[in-house]
């Protein structure tokens, strides 16, 4: 899973509508991929991400320190490394946690599994 | 403007005008087409061969300027009848009236042109014959490309490759556009559109058909067409209980085969409530969780559940392409779902003879607006048809 798609995902969990998204990665593995760098793509991308959300991801793991707000201008440097961020980082395996009902969304060969069961539907 | 004439492959008759619209958008070409003759750069029409060499004898010499030392080659097409090879080049030799000094090139020539025979059936004389430059050729090659028999992947329902990508091009698909196959099954339409240059996800409640069994699954695919790059993934879960972030709007297009009917596996999270004496769910641990209850997954739920989820999540002018089964006899227009927020752009069909199914392109024109039926939950067939079926609000 790449952390463009984590930042499409929120819990679902019936009723769980407070601190639902982002969900918090928990003891990942990390792939590197190498992806071409496409500027046009990753502006496309813009206005469709919750900037808030991937700043406190990618920050959280490590990976970047973004500023808080979504910049006006996004200089190349900058989109390089949205670039990196949104489509070089390959998640294997792990979990994602929802902050405000505790769900636990496991990941397993890349692919998270986001079912819930049948009581929290 | 100018004339074209484009001469399509005999198959999937009901898509070609549609893709055809479908691609002079995404090219941005204004085209206007005559149903009547339905891509060669035309020069000119006739009932017969010595009306066209008149008309070609009596063109401004201008006109073959750019041709006259140019390497060319001349080819003889027919359409509801044929020519043997012989019968074609005596046909090609008429036309050495034209003033092309250049060599004959079969292989790599500057340009090609053209004569395709009309014929009104088998075995009579053509009764229209059209010539002109050959401006290009279709794609075709590409059904070969991504053949099923060639795909390591496969399940009962993939989707063959040539109706895979028209749906990609009846979903405007291009570089860079951001795809979901919400039902993605063994991944068809992942692969059709991440080659027009789409960034793709998958979704599916059976996490077996993403993983597949033994050593292929969709990332065998994937990896055989070398799409690492643009297939960004996929995840397991429930269209009707579906995870995407609700605060905007995601996808520039939803290609997509639903299941219908239990045996496409249509079943969606649910406790049934007739079935008293259910087992007792046995627990797993968190992170290998137990595959949920199902209950039955309804065709008209399937088709609300998607409608509504392309008016909320696709950007506005993305598409939403789908297949629906239609029964031939009972068909009618109003089987095709509408809604408020998206325009209905084309509906083709392939019979089965009893029954048809119908690739539908629908188009999102305005913002979602939050139109839930009444009550919570309990949307009966009845409100559902009339609602979605016959466009009323209520
Ligand atoms: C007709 S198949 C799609 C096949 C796919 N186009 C392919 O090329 O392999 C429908 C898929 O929908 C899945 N499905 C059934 N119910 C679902 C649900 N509630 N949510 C998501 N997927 C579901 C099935 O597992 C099946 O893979």
């Amino acid at each position: 899973m790449r952390l463009i798609t984590h930042n499409m995902l929120q819990c679902h969990v019936k009723g769980c509508n407070k601190d639902n998204f982002p969900l918090k990665l928990e003891e990942i593995e990390i792939e590197e991929l190498e992806a071409e760098f496409n500027a046009d793509f990753i502006k496309s991308m813009l206005n469709r991400l919750d900037w808030k959300a991937l700043a406190q991801t990618t920050f959280s793991l490590g990976i970047a320190q973004l500023p808080e707000e979504m910049p006006e201008e996004l200089n190349d440097e900058m989109l390089q490394q949205l670039h990196h961020i949104l489509l070089e980082v390959d998640i294997t395996s792990g979990r994602m946690v929802c902050q405000g009902c505790n769900h636990v969304y496991p990941i397993r060969d890349g692919i998270p599994n986001m079912l819930l069961t049948e009581s929290e539907v | 403007m100018i004339p074209y004439l484009v001469y399509f492959v005999q198959f999937h008759e009901d898509f070609r005008l549609p893709e055809l619209e479908a691609l002079s958008k995404l090219e941005n070409v204004k085209i206007k087409f005559n149903r009547e003759d339905y891509s060669n750069d035309l020069w000119t029409t006739g009932n017969n061969y010595p009306e066209v060499y008149k008309n070609l004898k009596n063109f401004d010499p201008e006109k073959y300027k750019p041709y006259e030392t140019s390497t060319f080659k001349f080819m003889v097409e027919t359409y509801n009848g044929t020519r043997t090879m012989k019968e074609q080049v005596d046909i090609i030799n008429t036309f050495s009236f034209l003033p092309f000094k250049g060599s004959i090139d079969l292989k790599k020539p500057d340009n090609t042109f053209m004569v395709l025979e009309k014929y009104p059936s088998p075995t009579e004389q053509p009764c229209k014959i059209y010539m002109g430059k050959l401006v290009g050729v279709g794609n075709r090659q590409l059904v070969a490309t991504y053949d099923l028999k060639k795909r390591k992947y496969l399940g009962t329902t993939s989707m063959d490759a040539e109706l895979s990508l028209i749906m990609s091009n009846m979903a405007l698909v291009h570089q860079n556009s951001l795809v979901l196959d919400p039902f993605v099954g063994t991944g068809s339409f992942l692969i059709t559109c991440s080659h027009y240059g789409a960034f793709t996800l998958g979704s599916d409640i059976d996490g077996r058909q993403i993983r597949g069994k033994g050593k292929t699954s969709i990332k065998t695919n994937v990896e055989q067409y070398n799409m690492k790059k643009r297939v960004l993934g996929t995840i397991v879960s429930d269209m009707a209980h579906h995870p995407w972030r609700n605060n905007g709007e995601l996808f520039d297009a939803i290609v997509t085969d639903p299941p219908y009917g239990v045996r496409a596996g249509a079943k969606k999270i649910g406790l049934n409530t007739d079935k008293y004496d259910a087992p007792p769910p046995t627990k797993r641990s968190v992170m290998n969780p137990r595959y949920p209850l199902t209950v039955p997954y309804e065709m008209e739920q399937v088709l609300m559940d998607l409608i509504e989820f392309a008016s909320k999540y696709l950007v506005i002018g993305g598409r939403l392409v789908y297949w629906l089964p239609t029964n031939s006899e009972e068909y009618n227009i109003n089987d095709i779902p509408q809604h408020p927020s998206l325009k209905l752009i084309a509906n083709s069909e392939q019979s089965f003879g009893k029954w048809s199914r119908r690739l539908i392109t629908m188009e999102k024109i305005k913002k979602y607006e939050d139109i839930r039926l009444t009550g919570e939950g309990n949307t009966g067939h009845y409100q559902f048809r009339q609602f979605y079926f016959y466009g009323k609000v209520y």
